[in-house]
């Protein structure tokens, strides 16, 4: 970028597009080398380059800046993977004999499945899945086991454990990352939740004894539904590498399309999987035919809520400029894309008592 | 040949104030190159008061490792009770600070950010300085006045390197400077200006976290010479006790390992290279606990030791 050039959001997309094609990085100036290094971090995408560029011999190639930088996040990313594989080690030793499935998702999924996707990756926590009516055996074999969860009020427990899909996070003195225990991959009562029973009938083996993963098809729509019924979608530009990664991985060799569009009917992700396709057609350009896009928009997403949505998208996912601060535009979208996730993930009965609390916790607690 | 830039003290305080409001200004440390800009009214006198003897480096963001920028709190707080930010690649990871208080908080902000991301280095929580080519450790325990003393050897002809990080380069094992102004809290700020008349001290900001905090800034041959690494040869553990004599407590390769290690900033992080880097250290460097009430007597002692040690000849004090 040369100086007093405006700033386009799309400059994000150059890291994304380098982990496929990482000899580009060569031509890279260091003005430009400066500008990714600063996206990237804030994509949590920086590890994932490191890696790549690293698994060509191409880091010793670069400038000093980009060299020293990849190099320290190369380290940061192996430190957490290897405290996630041990985190999950010790998880996997309590839940030994335990008679129902135990599933590994998300980071944990493409570490134990060995995907491309999970090479220079920065795990913050431990995400498994275990069935519903395991749960509570799962959580007193941790309990005995040390882990312990936070100590919240009786509304937050509450949330928790009847409208959430997942316990409270749990931590271990000896173990840096807190575990996510899930026992669905959307919340009970949202505005699309997700037969849990579908997802346990096509378990996969992982790479790791005593765990298991989603069935690839399951794996990219719960990756697509995690991204788009979130609260915060700030930067989050690797959850579409990572949808883009599997999908290149999973369904572009056997080109299995019409298999994923009817798995996303069927578990009610429609709409997730079209915004996903979407987005990753047009900035990572995925090979998505264009008429599974078509399909894809047909079962899920009306021409009028993709107007409204991609453009909020657009604004929240990728970042802005680094030298400044958010513009208000996308202040607006964040709030906008906060109140829809709020609206699907509770009926309205929950969530305006829910709200309320929230806003009279902030007003005691004084302003942040 | 064209004539070194000016130090930060030879500009106009319109001028720096002007940089930092539009291109920002590169710090260059030695081991870390910090890019900041800022509209606080205050930045500009603060920040060329404790970074006086640094180049002039206006705009220079290219090859910033670090980029911040401070600036007003927006909104009611302009007014009311006005606040400083710290905005670091667009995001607000800290709370803000009082409006006339933009240097702690640049301070602190960037030590955060040189302790996370600076991991191809071994960054030990140390003072470091330096004396005839050769490194002096200084291993922060809590309490201990790793930074009075610090401070104190590099008013009395030692170099600083840093008096935060002991940055260990783990493929030459040379300790690099990661030169910024020395943090003196509380009692110190007096001790140190009692020491020398050379010692040029920065704004105090009384109530911060850490109670009253001053900064003593870096001289113009530390500063010459931050892009110059030293071997380290020695670790010395501070502690101050009221009214005891100095003292020289020999300190085992295990316990120097330890001291070094579970203090660091990143030696987990660092995995292998972090073990061997810290183990190579512990071998190589002879370790002394120093206890001491007396600081012009500790700072003596100390220099007396010194030459013989850089040459291998003595151990310790005692030996």
């Amino acid at each position: 970028m040369t100086p007093g050039a405006a700033y386009d959001p799309q400059a994000a997309l150059a890291c994304a597009t380098a982990l496929q094609r990482p000899e580009g990085v060569l031509g890279w100036s260091s003005a430009q080398w400066s500008l990714q290094l600063r996206l990237a971090r804030r994509t949590r995408l920086l590890g994932r380059l490191a890696h790549a560029l690293h698994a060509q011999g191409l880091v010793d190639r670069l400038p000093a800046l980009p060299r020293r930088h990849l190099l320290s996040e190369l380290r940061a990313s192996h430190w957490r993977t290897t405290a996630l594989r041990w985190g999950l080690d010790r998880v996997g030793r309590v839940l030994a004999d335990a008679a129902y499935p135990r599933v590994l998702l998300k980071g944990a999924a493409y570490q134990g499945q060995g995907l491309p996707i999970a090479g220079g990756r920065l795990p913050s926590d431990i995400d498994i899945l275990v069935p519903r009516a395991a749960l509570g055996d799962a959580l007193g074999r941790l309990g005995a086991a040390g882990w312990t969860e936070p100590d919240l009020d009786e509304h937050d427990r509450r949330y928790y454990h009847e409208w959430s899909h997942e316990v409270p996070p749990l931590r271990h003195p000896s173990v840096r990352m807190e575990l996510d225990l899930h026992h669905n991959i959307q919340p009970p009562l949202s505005r699309h939740p997700v037969d849990a029973g579908l997802l346990l009938a096509r378990l996969q083996p992982s790479l790791w004894p005593g765990w298991q993963v989603l069935h690839p098809l399951d794996q990219i729509l719960h990756c697509a539904s995690h991204l788009f019924h979130d609260g915060d979608l700030h930067d989050r530009l690797r959850d579409l590498v990572d949808l883009d990664g599997m999908l290149r991985c999973f369904v572009v060799p056997q080109a299995d399309w019409p298999a994923l569009l009817d798995r996303a009917r069927q578990l009610g992700l429609a709409e997730s999987l079209a915004l996903g396709l979407l987005l990753c057609a047009r900035w990572l350009a995925t090979p998505v035919p264009p008429p599974v896009l078509d399909q894809a928009c047909a079962a899920g997403l009306p021409a009028w809520r993709r107007a409204c949505l991609l453009p909020l998208l657009r604004a929240v996912l990728l970042p802005g400029d680094p030298d400044e601060g958010d513009a208000w535009t996308r202040r607006v979208a964040g709030q906008l894309l906060l109140a829809r996730y709020q609206w699907q993930r509770l009926p309205l009965r929950l969530l305006l008592p829910h709200l309320w609390r929230k806003l009279g916790q902030r007003s005691a607690d004084g302003p942040a | 040949m064209t004539a070194p830039p000016p130090s930060l003290a030879e500009v106009e305080l319109r001028d720096v104030r002007r940089a930092l409001a539009s291109s920002g200004l590169l710090l260059d440390v030695g081991a870390a190159r910090l890019h900041v800009r800022g509209d606080s009214q205050a930045l500009a006198r603060q920040l060329g008061a404790v970074y006086r003897c640094f180049p002039w480096q206006p705009g220079g963001g290219e090859a910033a490792d670090v980029h911040v920028v401070l600036h007003q709190a927006r909104g009611l707080r302009r007014w009311w009770r006005p606040q400083v930010v710290l905005r670091i690649d667009g995001a607000y990871p800290f709370e803000p600070f009082p409006a006339d208080s933009p240097l702690p908080l640049l301070e602190w902000g960037c030590n955060w950010l040189i302790g996370r991301r600076l991991n191809d280095l071994l960054l030990l929580h140390a003072g470091a300085v330096e004396r005839d080519g050769a490194a002096l450790l200084l291993p922060a325990m809590p309490g201990s006045g790793k930074s009075t003393l610090t401070a104190a050897l590099s008013l009395r002809g030692w170099r600083l390197l840093s008096d935060e990080f002991g940055a260990v380069d783990p493929t030459t094992g040379l300790v690099q400077p990661l030169l910024k102004p020395v943090a003196l809290k509380n009692a110190s700020i007096e001790v140190i200006r009692g020491l020398s008349r050379e010692a040029v001290i920065g704004p105090a900001f009384p109530k911060t976290r850490k109670g009253t905090v001053a900064h003593l800034a870096p001289d113009a041959r530390a500063v010459a010479a931050r892009g110059i690494g030293a071997r380290p040869v020695a670790v010395v553990l501070p502690r101050w006790e009221r009214g005891s004599p100095t003292r020289w407590e020999p300190v085992s390769p295990s316990q120097a390992f330890s001291a070094l290690a579970f203090n660091a900033f990143n030696y987990n992080l660092l995995g292998e290279v972090g073990f061997r880097t810290a183990l190579r250290l512990a071998r190589r460097c002879t370790a002394w606990r120093l206890v001491y009430s007396d600081l012009d007597d500790a700072l003596a002692q100390l220099d007396r030791v010194w030459p013989g040690l850089v040459a291998g000849a003595v151990h310790g004090p005692q030996a």
